[in-house]
Formats: structure tokens, sequence, C-alpha cells
């Protein structure tokens, strides 16, 4: 059921022309990110080579295009799944799924996976330029693999934030506004330094300090347990919500 | 009714408050096969709150509903898999075609994958829209995308069919064409369709309970239903109580007055309802 449900939200976005215009746009962004560091590095390569242990360039890559590539997603998130249930109150289309077998898990489950499958789908881009640069050098795929499995994590983490704002409104935009300022707090708050107040929970809840790992080419079970419970706490927050529903006056 | 046909539906008592000054209460329905039930009432009577407790969006505060034998708090999916529900607005995806709408329709209520094709076909003859089963939602008519909506509900055959006002925005030739169709399906599967027209109801059905500030104030049987078309009706235990001229008495003094019975002052319209009153006699036609 789960992957019904999948299907149909996959196919519903790929729908939509907004999906394929981002597609559009964020691979020439992606492209221009790529060949513009890949330039820096062969004009610096001479500069690097004098120091102890140069990056190579993946390396030089994976921390200066998947990096970049990682704001994005932040924005990526919001904007693919704002419909996911925006749009089922808009079209009042809820009792579909509510009057059929379909427990509210399935349903969150599935529609999380679809919208996930098709942003991933989308940020591919980048192994389809890692892929082109392969043939003309070494591309260290460890370190690449690492790097994306973070990219695709948080696209994840960012899909499931705009899920649960997206329950709690028919108004898509405003799903797409509370999901950034949440992920741009939660990205933001291990990045400040507070000084006055040291308070260390910050560093640990942030998504800026779980994902430099991955771009540096090593995975931390603690990283990847900690988008683990970022995901499940926001698809959990959707499922509450929803059962909630059936017992609100509509 | 007949009693040696299962329950297909049983619900006991639902309760559910809607506003703190309004509540759905004492809404006891059990039907078998054969059952078609017009709930009927103006707007804010209840009647799609009953439907919705009875179609699993809304929890009821009190009460219990069985679905073919299956609780719908303690095992929701068995029990939901058994009915088909319209809402008042058909839930639809205009970006969708006719076919697809009804594939996803049949798999989310479990239709086995060899039978998907069997299930649209039958939706799509039975609602009549096979000249359209390759268009876009959006580019149908009101009239056919109540029908879709139709189809969704009873793409996999459910043994309860409720449908919330069906009949709205239809032109009259629709009408006739949704009336004959509810028909249809009444003779597989027990139905329950919301109206606030008596001769909608009273063309359709062969039971009918008035609804009245969130309860249900009269409840009428009828011996001989389907005058209109050939087929037979389901023969009832339950005595020939189909008293059409107590029915437009009831429902003109709802229209005109807000309640069931006339008040004693015709020109006092605010007089308080004596409704519900178990020692009524409408209540008694309700328990017979």
């Amino acid at each position: 059921m789960i992957g019904i449900i999948a299907k149909h939200e996959g196919i519903s976005l790929l729908r939509l022309p907004i999906t394929w215009i981002i597609a559009a746009l964020l691979s020439w962004v992606f492209a221009f990110l790529f060949l513009q560091q890949v330039e820096v590095y062969l004009e610096r390569q001479a500069e690097l080579a004098l120091l102890d242990h140069p990056p190579g360039l993946t390396a030089w890559l994976t921390t200066r295009f998947i990096a970049p590539a990682s704001i994005i997603t932040l924005l990526l998130g919001p904007l693919f799944s704002m419909r996911s249930f925006s749009d089922e109150y808009r079209l009042d289309t809820l009792a579909l799924w509510q009057s059929s077998p379909v427990g509210t898990t399935a349903l969150v489950l599935g529609k999380f996976l679809g919208v996930t499958a098709v942003l991933c789908a989308t940020l591919s881009v980048t192994l389809v330029m890692f892929i082109g640069l392969s043939f003309l050098g070494t591309v260290d795929w460890l370190q690449v693999t690492a790097a994306l499995s973070g990219l695709y994590l948080l696209a994840a983490a960012c899909t499931a934030t705009g899920l649960f704002f997206s329950s709690l409104t028919r108004h898509a935009m405003v799903a797409v506004l509370a999901s950034l300022a949440t992920l741009a707090l939660v990205w933001l708050i291990g990045t400040a330094s507070f000084t006055a107040i040291p308070i260390p929970g910050f560093q640990a809840a942030s998504l800026a300090s779980h994902i430099g790992g991955f771009h540096q080419g090593y995975v931390a079970t603690n990283d990847v347990l900690y988008f683990v419970l970022y995901i499940a706490l926001f698809l959990a927050l959707t499922i509450i919500r929803l059962d909630a529903l059936r017992h609100v006056n509509r | 009714m007949q009693t040696d046909l299962p329950l297909l539906l049983d619900a006991r008592a639902l309760m559910r408050d809607i506003t703190p000054s309004v509540r759905v209460a004492d809404i006891s329905l059990q039907l078998r096969q054969g059952d078609v039930l017009g709930l009927l009432g103006l707007n804010g009577a209840g009647k799609s709150t009953t439907l919705k407790m009875l179609a699993g969006l809304l929890v009821p505060d009190n009460g219990h509903i069985n679905i073919h034998g299956q609780s719908l708090s303690e095992q929701p999916n068995f029990a939901r898999a058994q009915l088909g529900y319209l809402p008042d607005t058909p839930p639809l995806y205009p970006d969708m075609k006719v076919t697809a709408y009804l594939k996803l329709a049949a798999q989310l209520r479990r239709v086995p994958k060899k039978q998907l094709r069997t299930s649209i076909d039958y939706a799509l003859t039975v609602c009549d829209l096979n000249n359209v089963a390759s268009s876009r939602i959006s580019s149908l008519s009101k009239g056919f995308r109540q029908r879709v909506g139709l189809a969704q509900a009873i793409v996999h055959r459910p043994k309860l069919i409720l449908l919330d006002e069906p009949n709205n925005g239809l032109d009259p030739h629709q009408m006739h064409s949704m009336r004959r169709l509810i028909k249809t399906l009444g003779e597989e599967a027990a139905v329950i369709f919301s109206t606030h027209l008596l001769p909608e109801a009273v063309a359709v059905c062969n039971q009918i309970a008035v609804m009245h500030q969130g309860r249900i104030v009269a409840r009428e049987y009828a011996a001989d239903h389907g005058s209109n078309d050939a087929e037979p009706a389901q023969a009832h235990s339950a005595p020939a109580m189909f008293n059409r001229d107590e029915l437009d008495t009831l429902f003109a003094n709802l229209v005109q007055y807000g309640t069931p019975k006339a008040p004693l002052h015709p020109a006092d319209n605010n007089a308080v309802s004596p409704y519900p009153n178990s020692n009524s006699n409408t209540r008694d036609t309700l328990d017979a």
C-alpha cells in the first residue's frame, strides 16, 4: 500500500510543470557551480601541490560543490512537499484516503517516500556530473557516495519538515514559508556562537553540524542517527496531526 | 427488512458534539442488503456528520459502528474495505484521467491486481462513464464528476455505500439517472444517502430517516418501493408504514417552523420543539 501511495504522490508531482521548471533551473545552477569549482581547482593546482596533504579533485568538489547544493536542498524540500496535504485539503480529497483501508502511517510514509524519491532524482544531476568527470580523471567514488548520502538524507529531512507543515494548512505557500523558517532555524542554530550563554545542545540539534562529515567523506553513525530521528520526529508529528483530524469537526 | 440477511451496518447510539450547543446524538441504524435509507433533513440537521462518522472520517464521542461484522474502531482497515463513501464534494484529482483515478481508488480499497481491470470496467459501466474513461477529470461536467465520485465509491463493490447529497448540482435528467443508479446499487449492498429533498428520498429509498437538530425524529419504512421502475421491491418484515402524507406534513413543518411538529400557535415560530421525545408517535415508528 505504501508503494501505491508513493507512486501516486511521485506521479502527481511529476505532472506539475513547476517540478520540471525547478529541475531545469537546478541542473543549470548545479552545472554552473560544478564547472566553476573544477576551474578553480585547476587554477590553484600548483598552489595546492605545496600542501602536505593536498585535496584531490573529488574532495575539493564534495566540500565546495556538494556543500552549496545542500543549502539549495533546504529550499527544495519544502517546495516539493508543500502540496502533499495542502492540496488534499484544498481539493477535499482527504476523504478518499480516510474512508479507504489505508492507515495514517501508511499514508504519511507513502507520501514521504514519493516526494523524497522525486527530490532525490532531481538532486541526482550531481551524480551525473561526477560520472561525466570520471571519463576525464579518477573519481573517489566512496567519497562521492558519502557526500551524496548526506545530500539525500538532508533532502529526506527537508521533505519530512515540509510534509508536516503541509498537513497543518490548506495554503501551500504558508506551508513553504513555515518549513523554510523552521529549516533555517535548525540549520543556523548550530552555526551561531553563543559565547555568552553556551548551550551545547544547540550544536547537537543543528542540521548544519551533522552534514559536514558527509561532505568530508566519512559517514558517522551519530550523524545518520540524527537524520533518522529528525525524519521520524516530523513524520510522527504529521501522523498525529492527521489522526487528530478525525476528532475535529470539519 | 429480511432478518435472515447479515447486518451490513450496525451503528448504535452514535453521539458527536459538533459545537458546544449542537450535538448529533442517539443515532442507531441497522441495515441489511437491499436496504436503501434516505437520510432526510434540512441543512445543519447532522446528516453529513452522521455519514462522516459511518465512513470513519470522524470518531464518534460515544457509540459503536460495525460494518459487515467488523468494528470500525477496532479493525478500521477491515471495516473500511467494506464501505464506499461519496462525500458532498467528490474527492477528485482534476489532473488525473478517469480510468487512472478509478485504478487508484480500487488499489486503495485492496482490490486484487488481477481484478483491477474488471472492477474499473464495472464502475465505468454502472456509472455510465465509458465514453469519458480516458478524459481528464478537469474536463468533465459537474454531472460527470459526480458520477466519477460515485464510481470511486463502488469500484470495489462495497457492502455499504454512503452517499452525501449525491444529487447536488445535478440537472433533472442527471438526477433521474442518479436515482436509477442508487436503486441498482441497492440491490447488492446497503445504501444510505442524504438529501434535503423529500421527493428524492421517497423515489429512491425503501426507508427514510428524518433528522432534525442532530437526532433522528422519524423513521419510515416502505413496503412497496420502486414503483417508478420495473425492479421488484425488497421484502420487508416490518409493517408497511410508509406514509407519504405524514412525511409531507412532517417535512413541511420542518421547512416552515423549523420543528417536525407544527407549534400549537403557528404564529409562534420560535416554539420549543417537542423532539427528541421517546414517547412520541414518531419515535415509536423509529423503534418499531
